[in-house]
């Protein structure tokens, strides 16, 4: 289970991350607010490369599919990385409003996105390659920088 | 192998599945806050027991399934990975003669005309089994069962149970049958439908769904992992000893017990929960946490002393306040997120964001209204004053029709922003 776990546990960061930045838009502390949502928005795209540029391909190969599940996992990469360059745009304008309300999308649409990863995708990883390809791909992964 | 389309939301039904169901039974609410009106202030009367099969009925099939069945053609994409081929279509099937069967049955328990039952019988059953089993059929399949999966899975099984067990008892009531089991039957049907099919549905996703929302901490394993599975092995212990007449308030106090427990700890996830915002929704679930836990304390109680009727009552309010409270917290949710993803994702630039659909404000203005319902019910139980009724029923028309002014503005909104504004294609 070495994908599912080194995996699960960087969505959970970027969630911790997020409900930092969000508490300080509630708080009124832009200047903070701003640091926290750099933080988030690197995280979860240095997480989506890794997902994009290593785990994927290597499960495309190994199942033969390129149209199945990783197509979907990357549109929705597309999405969320749509909602990210808003939600800068609302933290930079100090617009608490837009920032919460777009707050709320992200999540639900980020924590489904992981939910499905989580269940099906790392779990269907973990399953089929094997171990030694397992490892050579989370070596990569770790390796992946912005 | 895995179902491509199972896996986003990309492939989730049409907006309008859902909302049709969710308008629906926001109307139905209405009707029964209106039909609560009409005997509160002696418009109308009715036998004390037609009363209460009607509005125990209306709720649980016009208002609850109608939410359930429509957030469940939604939600079993997303958290199940199953896709339900032609939603559209079937949705509809079950929705008109869901819709049929109500008023059907409403009227049949008002008249008690035999031939009304039966044909309540057979629509309401059609409608219910149709839905439940399709379901059923493709979370069957299901490789790999997430707790939540699981759950609806039985918590599907034991709607079934309750609805075969419902057309049993209708057809006695319309004469058509003996029903030499009439009272074991309906114990049965109640105790399936309250804990196995509502309260075992919420549970289940709940386990998907307060995690996703509030970003709280996992439920502890033992909860998630076996918690649904005890709760159905304990209805069938139940109907057993139903059958052979053994007594079942061991089983009933395990239930309750189980059910305060998993309260507390739900509310013990929100309470850690990470995200920072308490909008309506976190209350919504707070509050029917504190309900479950205040009606299973009062069941629990009731299996070990004798409590009286009007504690009964309010055990039964405490239940239904509960269901409620999480259907709402879902609504302003789930129209909202769905609202804008839909509309987002068919690439219009100016999609309204979640809270241009319903405002957080509004969804707290209905928690309001929420909690003056069940504060002025209570009172009416405990003081039976004709003017608290009526403030009590108006209470209820207000709630439903505020839900519904504002599931009817988001479609309107949808709509708005299709005609109106552009799109770019993907
Ligand atoms: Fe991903
Ligand atoms: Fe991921």
């Amino acid at each position: 289970m070495i994908i599912s776990s080194y995996m699960r546990t960087e969505h959970r960061a970027c969630d911790e991350i997020f409900a930092a930045a969000e508490k300080h838009v509630i708080d009124g502390d832009f200047e903070k607010a701003e640091e926290q949502f750099i933080l988030f928005a690197d995280d979860t795209i240095r997480h989506f490369k890794k997902e994009e540029e290593s785990l994927f391909p290597t499960f495309e190969e190994l199942t033969g599919n390129t149209e199945g599940p990783t197509r979907i996992m990357k549109f929705e990469h597309e999405q969320v990385r749509g909602l990210i360059g808003k939600m800068a745009e609302a933290v930079e304008n100090k617009d608490s409003d837009a920032y919460l309300s777009l707050a709320e999308s992200m999540m639900i649409l980020l924590q489904q996105h992981n939910m499905k990863e989580e269940q099906m995708l790392y779990a269907m990883c973990d399953r089929m390659i094997p171990q030694d390809v397992k490892e050579s791909t989370l070596e990569t992964m770790k390796a992946i920088e912005l | 192998m895995f179902s491509q389309g199972g896996l986003s939301l990309e492939q989730a039904p049409p907006i309008s599945v859902v909302m049709k169901f969710f308008i629906t039974a926001s109307l139905f609410g209405l009707i029964l806050g209106l039909y609560l009106l009409a005997s509160s202030s002696g418009l109308l009367t009715y036998s004390a027991y037609a009363y209460n099969v009607t509005i125990t009925h209306f709720l649980a099939l016009g208002v609850m399934a109608s939410f359930m069945l429509g957030a469940l053609f939604q939600m079993l994409p997303v958290i199940a990975g199953v896709v339900i081929k032609m939603p559209s279509k079937k949705s509809m099937v079950v929705h008109v003669l869901l819709m049929v069967g109500v008023f059907l049955q409403l009227f049949a328990f008002n008249t008690s005309i035999s031939l009304l039952y039966l044909f309540s019988a057979i629509i309401l059953g059609s409608a219910l089994l149709h839905a439940t089993t399709l379901m059923i059929k493709e979370l069957i399949k299901v490789q790999d069962h997430s707790s939540s999966s699981k759950g609806m899975l039985l918590s599907l099984s034991s709607f079934t149970i309750a609805i075969v067990f419902g057309i049993y008892l209708l057809l006695t009531l319309g004469g058509y049958i003996s029903g030499d089991a009439f009272t074991q039957v309906k114990e049965a049907h109640y105790s399936f439908a309250l804990f196995g099919w509502v309260a075992l549905l919420i549970v289940s996703v709940s386990f998907q769904v307060v995690e996703m929302f509030y970003v709280t901490p996992k439920y502890p394993t033992i909860m998630s992992k076996y918690l649904v599975t005890a709760i159905v092995m304990l209805l069938v212990l139940k109907l057993i000893a139903l059958f052979i007449s053994l007594p079942t308030v061991g089983i009933d106090l395990i239930l309750a017990l189980l059910f305060i427990a998993y309260g507390i700890i739900t509310l013990h996830r929100l309470y850690r929960r990470k995200r920072p915002t308490s909008d309506a929704t976190v209350w919504f679930w707070r509050l029917g946490m504190g309900l479950l836990i205040v009606s299973m304390f009062i069941t629990a109680l009731g299996t070990v002393t004798s409590i009286d009727q009007g504690l009964k009552s309010i055990s039964y309010l405490a239940f239904i306040g509960f269901a409620l409270s999480i259907v709402f917290a879902m609504n302003y949710k789930i129209v909202p997120f769905l609202t804008w993803f839909h509309l987002s994702n068919q690439g219009y630039m100016e999609a309204p964001m979640m809270h241009d659909v319903i405002h957080p404000k509004k969804a707290k203005i209905h928690f309001y209204i929420h909690i003056a319902m069940l504060v002025t019910w209570t009172l009416s139980i405990l003081f039976n004053l004709p003017m608290i009724d009526i403030v009590a029923s108006l209470l209820v028309v207000l709630s439903f029709g505020w839900l519904l002014y504002h599931l009817i503005f988001a479609v309107r909104k949808y709509n708005y922003t299709q005609k109106h504004t552009e799109k770019i294609e993907w």
